[in-house]
């Protein structure tokens, strides 16, 4: 039996290490050609320096939003609350407020947006992502009932840290934010009861349930977790572009998702890997920066997007028919 | 007693759906707006509001079928806006095919979009919202080809379409959302494919081993959702006068709501176009009494989200058989 056990999970293993190899491998080729044929732009500080600061945020909610979906849930309010933080960041820093005073109400109203969230898909037992679509509207509407629809200059010493400031002078503030939660997110994942029990959740709630988990708790501790890192996000965001504006994060969640399918994460849950998110941000970012050095019009970019979450569902329903049909 | 429950079944069943309450829930905000405002009650003001809902009641009727079947459609929006962009490019003046023509290319548009999202749910078997959600973004950047033609709509046939008033009161568009909310209620209740429908709806698995053709079935129901999409494409810009690439954006929000304030259950298997038609009336008159009362628009986006969280909150609690602990 334990035998049997263990043989189980060296399989797993190695499944999991060729997986995660494999995306990076693909990344690896990827960046290489269009470092040829974007030359000399794609391949230079000008470009790779904004690129990561702009992955940066993608990353951080895509390592958060893994949790979630793992669990078997999916958020999809997050873009609406990075509009919201913009906003609410912008007017508040009109208001004359200090800027971590600012910080820490915008974390704030991240936690309360995840909270609302949680209690609609726990509490109430709504399809999260029937919930977080209509909650994405809200967001989004609020934000621009904030700021009125126009876009408001966000400029204070501690915002513009967040997003583009320099620790020992050479290292950008966000990339080590992405890296830190990426960390942590590995942590509680691989390393911790927490991550064990988010994997079992999403593998099977009942007996995740029988066996003595609080499923609920779980899954609303994710969501809160998921509207801190999307204000986070919002607020990098705000301060890259020293603006906040409505807009902000529109569209963002149909990136973020298929980066986090493509990384390997199952969408019914109980499945997913911190660095396949990882290497999925990385793709997706890269393929959409270098079609934009290429001048490809927003809107094309869009079609692209809207194929790849569809191709990749596709490639990952199909592989796992063709394991299905197997066993 | 067996003798009249089984006399006044149909009534108790019809006690049973959401359509009273919605009923209810309608005379009640009647009253409310008209109080609240003098221009509420005029005939002008009802006129528009039946007028306004053409192209949200259209789309509802294609969803409603989708979601019976348990499937899920939000690419509507987008695929409307395909649709009217195209006839209107190829109504445009130097251009200029004959109209039946335009009409029957914007059916082919809406019907393959349609096809080709229930090929990929049902032989793929990806999620319905996933797959919808990444057509709804590539439809809508196909829609950017003809952005900067900006054509009008000049063709006199086109332009009647949607802005008709039977007898100068009564909107023609309405008379399209009854005729065709009625034809769709006769397929669904006396066809073999309504009823297979309404079966794969309740549970999927069991229809299969029923024996019913699921993945047709549901592929079928796409197709009718995006032919409806595409005579809403013509109404829109046969009610706007020309053809943008953004027509039609954020009408799935819309139309969602409708749909499942009017009692269709989310999920499938449940749903009339009754309860669907009043849901119609109720959102179109908050969105009016929302403008008559001077209702800021960016708040008035924030009640409409607002109110399709309340609405699907409302159902999943109505539809909670047995409550399991997590």
């Amino acid at each position: 039996m334990t035998a049997m056990k263990a043989v189980e999970a060296t399989q797993k293993k190695k499944s999991k290490l060729n997986n995660t190899v494999i995306l990076f491998i693909i990344l690896i080729v990827m960046f290489s050609v269009f470092s040829y044929i974007g030359r000399p732009f794609f391949f230079s500080k000008l470009n790779l320096i904004p690129m990561l600061n702009n992955l940066s945020f993608i990353g951080i909610i895509a390592a958060v939003l893994t949790m979630v979906m793992v669990s078997g849930e999916i958020d999809f309010s997050v873009g609406g609350n990075i509009g919201l933080t913009a906003c609410l960041t912008a007017l508040l820093l009109e208001r004359g407020l200090p800027g971590w005073q600012v910080v820490i109400i915008a974390l704030c109203a991240g936690l309360a947006m995840g909270a609302f969230n949680g209690i609609l898909v726990t509490v109430i037992g709504v399809n999260s992502i029937m919930a977080t679509i209509g909650t994405m509207f809200i967001w989004r509407g609020i934000g621009y009932t904030l700021s009125n629809g126009e876009s408001m200059l966000a400029m204070n010493p501690v915002i513009d840290f967040i997003g583009r400031g320099f620790i020992f002078k050479v290292i950008p503030f966000p990339i080590v934010l992405l890296v830190f939660f990426f960390t942590i997110t590995y942590v509680i994942m691989n390393q911790s009861k927490w991550g064990r029990r988010i994997y079992a959740i999403g593998a099977n709630p009942l007996a995740s349930y029988l066996s003595g988990i609080n499923v609920k708790r779980v899954k609303f501790i994710n969501f809160l977790f998921c509207g801190f890192t999307a204000s986070l996000g919002g607020l990098i965001l705000t301060s890259l572009s020293a603006v906040g504006m409505p807009q902000h994060g529109q569209g963002l969640e149909l990136v973020i998702v298929s980066s986090i399918i493509l990384g390997g994460t199952a969408l019914g849950g109980g499945r997913g890997q911190i660095l396949g998110t990882l290497a999925g941000v990385l793709i997706l970012s890269i393929l959409y920066n270098f079609l934009t050095i290429m001048n490809i019009y927003y809107f094309y970019i869009q079609i692209v997007q809207g194929s790849v979450l569809i191709l990749v569902v596709s490639t990952y329903e199909i592989r796992q028919a063709m394991v299905r049909r197997r066993t | 007693m067996e003798k009249t429950s089984k006399k006044y079944s149909g009534i108790i069943n019809f006690l049973r759906t959401p359509t009273p309450t919605l009923i209810g829930i309608y005379i009640v905000m009647l009253v409310l707006f008209s109080l609240a405002s003098k221009n509420f009650l005029v005939i002008q003001n009802i006129k528009g509001i039946f007028n306004n809902f053409a192209v949200f009641g259209i789309l509802a009727a294609g969803v409603t079928v989708v979601m019976i079947g348990g499937g899920f459609d939000l690419s509507i929006g987008s695929t409307s806006g395909l649709a009217g962009i195209v006839s209107a490019v190829l109504l445009m003046k130097n251009i200029e095919v004959p109209t039946p023509i335009v009409f029957l290319i914007a059916i082919a548009i809406g019907c393959s979009v349609g096809f080709i999202n229930g090929l990929i749910i049902t032989k793929v078997g990806i999620n319905p919202i996933i797959t919808t959600l990444g057509t709804l973004a590539i439809i809508r950047g196909v829609c950017y080809f003809w952005a900067n033609l900006n054509p009008r709509i000049l063709n006199v046939f086109v332009q009647n379409l949607g802005r008709i008033y039977i007898g100068n009161v009564f909107p023609i568009t309405t008379v399209y959302i009854i005729v065709a909310f009625v034809i769709l209620t006769l397929i669904l209740k006396f066809t073999r494919f309504g009823r297979d429908l309404f079966t794969i709806g309740g549970n999927e698995n069991l229809a299969r081993l029923a024996g019913i053709p699921v993945d047709r079935i549901k592929i079928l129901s796409y197709v009718i959702s995006g032919f409806f999409c595409s005579i809403a494409g013509l109404l829109l810009i046969s009610q706007l006068g020309s053809g943008r690439p953004e027509y039609g954006t954020g009408a799935e929000l819309e139309v969602l709501t409708i749909v499942v304030l009017g009692g269709v259950v989310v999920g499938g298997g449940k749903g009339n176009y009754l309860g669907v038609f009043i849901a119609l009336i109720i959102i179109q008159t908050i969105t009016n009494g929302m403008v008559l009362l001077n209702v800021p628009i960016y708040i008035r986006m924030v009640i409409k989200g607002a109110l399709l969280v309340l609405v699907i909150s409302i159902d999943a609690i109505r539809s909670r058989r047995n409550l399991l602990p997590y």
